[in-house]
């Protein structure tokens, strides 16, 4: 899908009433972000969360010696925000950018918390993302403990089907923390069982 | 036989570059939708444009394709590709390849090596053309259409000559097999030099001004790099070369199947399009070099 619409997603992936929705939806707004402009940079506290409506995101870390880690791509329909930074209003260790230009849905975290505060219904479905999230994240640090690249990245393409070809292979490379050389050895392997001429 | 007459004329958008070696204007879907222009999908236009000397060739990077065919009209320039099959060759000034992606192919396509070196005026078209729902799972091939080698058909008092690249013209037949009936024809006018064209009245029928310009059923005046989309509503129509022209000329007979279309692949349900991405992601297209 090419375009995804917050309250859609909010009718599809959660029990809100439809009062409540349209009270989320109007207190948001959507901008345009070109392809690699920050939505958040490390060091700043974020404040907001990002609902990606058309675009492609990707939330990212810069090591010391100026290596770029990627955490996660946000393609359309999914939320996105620096949960860590949000929630001990503490500058964050993350860059939020565009990889692609990008249609964002946002909410003001104030507005978020006076609804969680307010709202049981709400405040279900915010727990609902956060155990979500926590779940993807043990996953991702169970794998890259313990799984060969070629199940890391078996693993993307289930999340990502499409990312490959959005992305360049070095982004897909971090994101799986491999060298790209070893994410071209993986594919060419596939392909060599897999590829019937 | 009634008259084919002219629905519109686009002028060339903003272009947007296609991996570094393609400078294109969109015009299939950018001036109307994949539906509306059944069977072309795609047509980009890289007008004349000038690339300076480069030891590393411009181009395009390993990506796949599945469901449909390209094909690619060098008018200057040359492009050198190849592909998971084990492919590969130069496609020269003048000469046509019409790749059949069908069930699936993973190429990249450069500026020639040599060329590159020199650079220069570079001008192209790549088309894509559906295929209909039978073959697109049939095996990819390639028929490299070389100029020398193409049908030509000279227009009386030394107007010039329609190159058939497919389809047939004034029964001449194009040496290009195509899945459904398609007509890619050049027609080179001389100044003040006319041709006259005929296809069924429901076919899809456009033109594309690659040189100089032209008038079309002595009213409308389609000027360089414009492209021109014709009615539903007869069968003939004339171009007349206001000066020397070469006007690309196309008409298929629409496939009138559902389309399915992301990025570089096109199939006729949602489901095949996201069998599509799997088989990518699992090699099943091969593998490419970057």
């Amino acid at each position: 899908m090419k375009q995804a619409g917050f309250s859609t997603y909010l009718y599809a992936n959660t029990e809100l009433d439809d009062d409540l929705i349209r009270s989320i939806t109007e207190n948001c707004r959507s901008v345009w972000y070109k392809k690699n402009e920050f939505l958040l940079r490390q060091g700043d506290i974020c404040r907001q969360v990002f609902f990606v409506e058309q675009g492609l995101l990707r939330q990212y870390s810069i090591d010391e010696k100026g290596k770029e880690h990627i955490l996660y791509f946000a393609p359309e329909n999914w939320l996105v925000a620096d949960r860590e930074s949000i929630f001990f209003n503490e500058p964050g260790s993350y860059f939020i950018q565009a990889l692609e230009d990008s249609k964002v849905t946002i909410a003001d975290q104030s507005f978020i918390n006076n609804l969680a505060e307010h709202n049981p219904s709400f405040l279900t479905f915010n727990n609902r993302l956060l155990h979500n999230h926590i779940r993807h994240l043990q996953k991702r640090i169970t794998q890259l403990l313990s799984a060969t690249a070629e199940e890391r990245y078996l693993d993307f393409i289930k999340i990502y089907p499409d990312i490959l070809l959005r992305v360049p292979q070095a982004m897909v490379a971090s994101y799986l923390g491999i060298t790209p050389e070893s994410l071209s050895r993986v594919r060419k392997d596939l392909a060599q069982r897999h590829f019937k001429s | 036989m009634s008259t084919k007459t002219i629905a519109g004329i686009s002028r060339p958008g903003t272009p947007h570059f296609v991996g570094d070696g393609f400078r294109v204007h969109n015009f299939i879907p950018g001036t109307s939708t994949m539906q509306e222009m059944d069977p072309f999908i795609m047509l980009d236009y890289n007008s004349r444009y000038s690339f300076a000397p480069s030891e590393i060739p411009r181009g395009v990077g390993v990506h796949p394709h599945k469901g449909f065919e390209t094909v690619t009209i060098a008018y200057r320039g040359k492009v050198e590709h190849a592909d998971s099959t084990g492919s590969g060759g130069v496609i020269n000034e003048g000469d046509v390849q019409w790749m059949t992606a069908a069930k699936g192919i993973l190429h990249k396509e450069f500026h020639e090596k040599e060329w590159s070196k020199k650079g220069g005026d570079f001008q192209m078209v790549q088309l894509w053309v559906n295929l209909p729902a039978r073959y697109k799972k049939s095996d990819p091939k390639y028929q490299n259409l070389r100029n020398t080698d193409m049908q030509k058909v000279a227009l009386p008092g030394n107007g010039g000559e329609i190159e058939i690249i497919a389809g047939e013209y004034n029964g001449h037949k194009g040496s290009a097999s195509t899945f459904s009936p398609i007509n890619v024809f050049n027609a080179k006018l001389k100044k003040g030099a006319e041709a006259t064209f005929n296809f069924p009245a429901h076919y899809t029928t456009a033109i594309l001004l690659v040189e100089g310009s032209a008038k079309v059923n002595g009213t409308d005046i389609v000027p360089q790099d414009h492209f021109a989309m014709f009615n539903r509503d007869g069968e003939t129509f004339t171009i007349e070369a206001v000066e020397d022209a070469v006007v690309l000329v196309l008409s298929g007979e629409p496939l009138q199947e559902p389309i399915a279309a992301h990025g570089p692949f096109v199939m006729n349900t949602r489901q095949e399009l996201v069998e599509a991405f799997d088989e990518f992601n699992q090699g099943k297209f091969g593998y490419l070099e970057d």
